[in-house]
């Protein structure tokens, strides 16, 4: 079985350094002259590129180094995923368009006909990563009103939907959310691929559902204890269903040459984000989405740098550096590696990597660490690299 | 008043061209470099370029629930065309207002902010059903109002709040830098009387059907006097089909469904409705991509010249 690799898309701006928290690459950050992307020349003036330009520049990058494809975040503050996706499609050649998505934001049968115009747009590059809001507050800036405990409820229908209109000509439905009459999509939109499933969420309800629609079921990087747990429940809760249920994981990567190297960058990083929450604290409040989430980002960032290194190569304070998962892998090319082989052993089968800044880490990291992997697949499937069985055979 | 000349695109017209699955060689000893892949995409693309360089200002996409959508159309093509203006067609059925504008503003971001909206009518009873739609045929206006003052609300305010009977939204708004991109240019359609009362109050582009340029005056000049009861200025489209060629006697054998006429007469009668008020021209043609080259050459030049010179007389 093949593991896939992919790569995000920074949506919400990137860092030049992850020892920065300004988000220096993108017009998150007030644009200052000679920024790389987007916006200003050296003098100041309008440099004709915009963000997309710098997305189009990480997703070449990704294909060119080797990965699937990226995922695609949607957040209040970021860049829109069903908008990025078919403005790449040409830029690109195959990389695969991972969109974050919640079911609800769409009429679901509008939805579908959206996805296989972006299959035939993108030759079948689409897939997804579904994610189920958290509710009250969060769910209204997003106009979402739906009040209803059963939000993975929701989700299975608004899925179920989907599917049955792949697999139907015509399509009925009576859900206690959703309902359609005679629904269906036309020869030429229901000849593309159904897309691929990556499902996010960790509660008994989120599984359930996993179990019925996802392909991968999706997890931030946890102690590996844990993910070893959760996958194995996992896969086995879908196992009694009949089904396979493949596990990925989404985690970002500090790989440098030397591991002091990925340390100290992670240290610099670390004391610049202590000093912008101070920064910070002295300015007026502000009822920006966007300050919030900085602000609850540096929430703790008086912990002590040594106390977040929770394992040998594991860090869990990059939510303190960005918006996102805690805990990331810190170390030299081979460590990382190692790490990874490690997931692969605790039953991660895909993964989306991560690293700052995104376009230069995705070569870093599909050049440097991934082709470092594999010693795990091979001791548990007891036969020489499926790699280097290919390369003598080119070779003879 | 400038004014401005779309192109239409509609996914659904030859729906065989560009598609080999659906006209494959009739021998298999004849080659096909194309095997059975649709070559759709890119035909699209050839029109959208086609408008481009025949100097069109825009592409107007219809909304086609049995092919492509139009939303994804536009953002597919938009980075190929760099100046032209991209007005999908879509109903207020497609979900979330919220979501909708945060759309159009990624769009706009990426394309320096060359997005309009143009909003299709809604679809029978027994269409909505097969979308889950369930409004009822008395409450589809009332739906529209609320999806528009929803989606300005959010696009233009910070902690917009809102309660209506299909849209709710607490707090919303963007913060920097999602907040700098104009609200697409909306454009809506329908002669009824309420309908003209929403867009007066909603629309920045009312687009009426085809009809002879008095006719078409009389209703501009209603639809003014309407949206300056509101204290707005709306500006006026028409949407029209056209046959032009060298000769009236080739544009009537070509089987005209439009206005149709020499290449004279087409650009003297498109004059005639920008006189009436049109500030805004919606074209279309069939086949797409072969009118789009021809009203391009021979057409819009003309119409050009004309306007140009009554700009000077003026």
């Amino acid at each position: 079985m093949a593991i896939d690799f992919f790569w995000r898309l920074p949506t919400h701006g990137c860092h030049r350094s992850i020892r920065r928290s300004t988000n220096d690459r993108g017009d998150w950050s007030p644009l200052t002259p000679g920024n790389v992307a987007p916006g200003l020349n050296s003098h100041g003036e309008d440099d004709g590129f915009r963000y997309i330009d710098h997305l189009a520049e990480i997703a070449r990058a990704a294909e060119i180094s080797g990965f699937q494809g990226g995922l695609i975040p949607s957040f209040p503050m970021t860049d829109d995923p069903w908008v990025i996706s078919p403005l790449l499609a040409r830029a690109t050649e195959t990389f695969r368009f991972m969109i974050a998505f919640q079911p609800g934001f769409k009429n679901p049968v509008h939805a579908a006909r959206q996805i296989a115009s972006l299959q035939r747009a993108t030759q079948g590059r689409l897939l997804f990563n579904i994610i189920t809001g958290g509710g009250g507050p969060g769910q209204l800036w997003w106009g979402d009103s739906f009040a209803h405990d059963d939000r993975y409820g929701r989700t299975r229908e608004y899925l179920d939907i989907w599917k049955g209109l792949w697999a139907n000509e015509t399509f009925s439905y009576q859900g206690r959310f959703y309902q359609v009459e005679n629904a269906g999509l036309s020869d030429l939109l229901r000849a593309e691929d159904y897309p691929e499933i990556w499902f996010s969420g960790s509660s008994d309800a989120a599984l359930q559902t996993a179990s019925l629609h996802a392909d991968y079921y999706l997890s931030w990087m946890e102690p590996f204890d844990q993910l070893t747990e959760k996958f194995a429940r996992v896969k086995a809760h879908t196992a009694a269903l009949g089904r396979e249920q493949k596990c990925a994981v989404r985690v970002d990567i500090v790989a440098r040459p030397t591991e002091e190297e990925a340390w100290q960058d992670l240290r610099l990083g670390f004391a610049n984000a202590a000093d912008a929450k101070n920064a910070q604290a002295s300015r007026a409040t502000s009822d920006s989405v966007g300050v919030q989430r900085q602000a609850a980002v540096h929430q703790g960032a008086a912990e002590k740098f040594e106390d977040l290194i929770v394992g040998p190569n594991l860090w869990s304070g990059f939510n303190l550096l960005r918006g996102g998962p805690a805990i990331g892998i810190v170390g030299n090319y081979e460590q990382c590696a190692s790490q990874l082989d490690r997931l692969i052993a605790s039953g991660a089968d895909g993964f989306i990597l991560a690293g700052t800044p995104h376009l230069e880490e995705a070569y870093r990291i599909g050049e440097e660490v991934l082709p470092l992997l594999g010693h795990e697949i091979d001791r548990t499937t007891g036969h020489a690299s499926e790699s280097s069985a290919a390369v003598s055979a080119a070779a003879g | 008043m400038t004014v401005r000349i779309y192109w239409e695109l509609d996914p659904a017209a030859e729906p065989r061209r560009a598609e080999p699955v659906l006209r494959a060689r009739w021998s298999q000893h004849l080659s096909d470099p194309r095997g059975l892949a649709s070559k759709r995409q890119a035909y699209y693309a050839q029109i959208a370029r086609a408008a481009a360089m025949s100097a069109f200002d825009g592409l107007y996409i219809r909304y086609r629930p049995e092919s492509d959508d139009s939303q994804i159309l536009a953002a597919t093509l938009a980075l190929h065309v760099p100046d032209l203006t991209l007005i999908p067609e879509f109903p207020a059925s497609v979900g979330s207002a919220v979501y909708a504008v945060k759309e159009a503003v990624s769009f706009q971001r990426s394309t320096r902010g060359r997005l309009g909206w143009a909003i299709a009518p809604d679809r029978s009873i027994t269409e909505r059903a097969a979308e889950g739609d369930y409004v009822a045929e008395d409450d589809l206006l009332a739906r529209l109002d609320e999806f528009l003052t929803v989606a300005r609300g959010v696009h233009g305010q910070t902690g917009f709040t809102f309660k209506g009977r299909f849209f709710e939204v607490q707090n919303g708004g963007f913060a920097p830098p999602l907040d700098r991109e104009a609200f697409p240019p909306v454009i809506l359609q329908g002669t009824s009387e309420d309908t003209l009362a929403l867009s007066a109050r909603l629309g920045d582009i009312h687009s009426f059907e085809p009809a002879a340029p008095a006719a078409f005056q009389h209703l501009a000049d209603q639809q003014r006097r309407r949206a300056a009861e509101h204290g707005r200025e709306q500006a006026f489209a028409v949407r029209l089909d056209v046959t032009s060629r060298d000769t009236p006697q080739e544009a009537t054998q070509a089987g005209a469904k439009g206005l149709a006429g020499s290449h004279e007469q087409v650009a003297d009668t498109l004059a005639d409705y920008v006189a009436a008020g049109a500030a805004h021209l919606i074209l279309s043609g069939s086949p797409s991509l072969e009118e789009a080259y021809r009203i391009g050459a021979h057409v819009l030049p003309r119409l050009r010249a004309r306007l140009g010179g009554d700009r000077a007389a003026a």
